[in-house]
C-alpha cells in the first residue's frame, strides 16, 4: 500500500514537472518576433476604426503598403502623424496603400486623435494587440514597409520623422513603388 | 400670470440638472475597478500602473462612471475595446474556467495528502507505543532456569 502510494505520489511529481517544462518549451517556441525584411508580413484583419467594417492585408496584396503602429497616448506618434499624412497625400496616386493600426486604445480617444491630427488614410484598431503583437511591435510609432508580394522592404522602430529614420522611409517608399 | 408661469418653470430646470445627473443606481468607483484592469502595456493593474496607455484607460472609467455606467458596463466596453485580456481575473467560462478550478484542485489535493500522510504517521507511532515483547528461545529458557535452580 505504501509502495503504490509512493509510485503514485512520484508520477504525479513527474506529471507536473512535465507539464510545467511543456508550457516553459511552448513559450519559448511561441515567442513573436518582429518579421524580418524579405519575410511575409504576417496576415490580419482588424475592424476599422471609424466603424465601416474590416481591412484585411491580403486585400491589398499587389500594391505596396505601410503599415503604421500608433496610440492616442502615445507622444512621438503625434510629432509623426503630419508626415505620414504628407506622405500619403504624395504616394496614394502611385498605388501605395497606407494603413494605420491604432493599438492598445480606447477608441474615442484614438477617433479624437485622428480627428484632430487631420489624417485621411484608412485606419484600423487592434484592441487586443494580437496583430501589433505578431509583428514584434514593442514601442510605438513603428512602421513597416511592404511589397506588393507583402513581404517586409523595410521595417523602422521608432517615428519617421526621426533624422536616423526619414531618408530611410523615403528610400523605402520608392522600393516599394518599383516593386 | 406669465410672469409666474416663467418662475415655476425657472425654478424646476434649476432642480432638472442636478436630478438627471444623478443616477438610478449606485456609482461604481474607480479605485474599485482599476484593481481589476489591466494596463495593457506593462501588464499590471491600473492602480499599479502610470503609463500612458493605463492613464487613459482610468480616465475613459472615470467618464463612464460619470455618465452613471455600471461596473459590469464598464468592464464589457473594456472587453470590446481591447479583448478579454483586459480583465484582471479570467472569465469564468469555457477554457478560462481551468484558471479558477485549478488551485482549488491543487489545495484540495494538497489537503487529501496531507491528510493521508497526518493518518499514516498516527498509525506508525501507535504501533511504536506498544513494541511486541521479545519471547526468550528454548536454550536461554534452559539456561535461566539453571540459573535460578543454582541461586535455590
Amino acid at each position: 500500500m505504501t509502495a503504490r502510494l509512493k509510485l503514485a505520489g512520484q508520477l504525479v511529481a513527474l506529471a507536473c514537472v512535465a507539464g510545467l517544462l511543456s508550457l516553459l518549451v511552448w513559450r519559448l517556441t511561441h515567442q513573436q518576433h518582429a518579421p524580418k525584411v524579405g519575410a511575409t508580413a504576417p496576415a490580419f484583419t482588424l475592424r476599422r476604426l471609424d466603424g465601416g467594417g474590416t481591412v484585411s492585408l491580403a486585400a491589398l496584396r499587389g500594391k505596396p503598403v505601410v503599415l503604421n503602429f500608433w496610440a492616442s497616448w502615445c507622444i512621438p506618434c503625434k510629432t509623426e502623424s503630419k508626415a505620414l499624412e504628407q506622405a500619403w497625400t504624395e504616394y496614394k496616386g502611385k498605388g501605395v496603400a497606407f494603413l494605420g493600426v491604432d493599438f492598445h486604445d480606447v477608441t474615442g480617444d484614438a477617433k479624437r486623435f485622428v480627428a484632430s491630427h487631420a489624417l485621411t488614410f484608412p485606419m484600423v484598431q487592434d484592441g487586443s494587440g494580437d496583430v501589433t503583437g505578431s509583428y514584434g511591435i514593442t514601442q510605438v510609432p513603428e512602421t513597416y514597409v511592404l511589397d506588393r508580394r507583402g513581404n517586409v522592404l523595410l521595417h523602422l522602430a521608432g517615428p519617421i520623422t526621426d533624422p536616423a529614420f526619414a531618408s530611410e522611409f523615403r528610400q523605402g517608399l520608392r522600393r516599394a513603388v518599383r516593386s | 400670470m406669465s410672469v409666474r408661469l416663467l418662475a415655476v418653470a425657472a425654478v424646476a430646470l434649476a432642480f432638472a440638472g442636478p436630478a438627471a445627473a444623478a443616477c438610478a443606481h449606485p456609482k461604481t468607483s474607480l479605485t474599485y475597478l482599476e484593481g481589476q484592469v489591466m494596463c495593457p502595456t506593462c501588464h499590471t493593474t491600473l492602480d499599479q500602473s502610470d503609463a500612458p496607455a493605463a492613464l487613459r484607460i482610468e480616465r475613459f472609467i472615470q467618464q463612464r462612471i460619470d455618465q452613471c455606467a455600471t461596473a459590469d458596463e464598464i468592464r464589457s466596453e473594456l472587453v470590446a475595446n481591447f479583448g478579454a485580456g483586459i480583465l484582471a481575473a479570467p472569465p469564468r467560462k469555457g477554457f478560462d474556467l481551468l484558471a479558477w478550478w485549478l488551485p482549488i484542485a491543487g489545495v484540495l489535493g494538497g489537503a487529501a495528502l496531507l491528510g493521508v500522510g497526518v493518518w499514516r504517521w498516527s498509525r506508525t507511532r501507535e504501533g511504536d507505543a506498544t513494541p511486541p515483547e521479545p519471547g526468550l528461545d528454548p536454550d536461554e529458557e534452559r539456561r535461566l532456569d539453571d540459573l535460578l535452580a543454582r541461586l535455590d
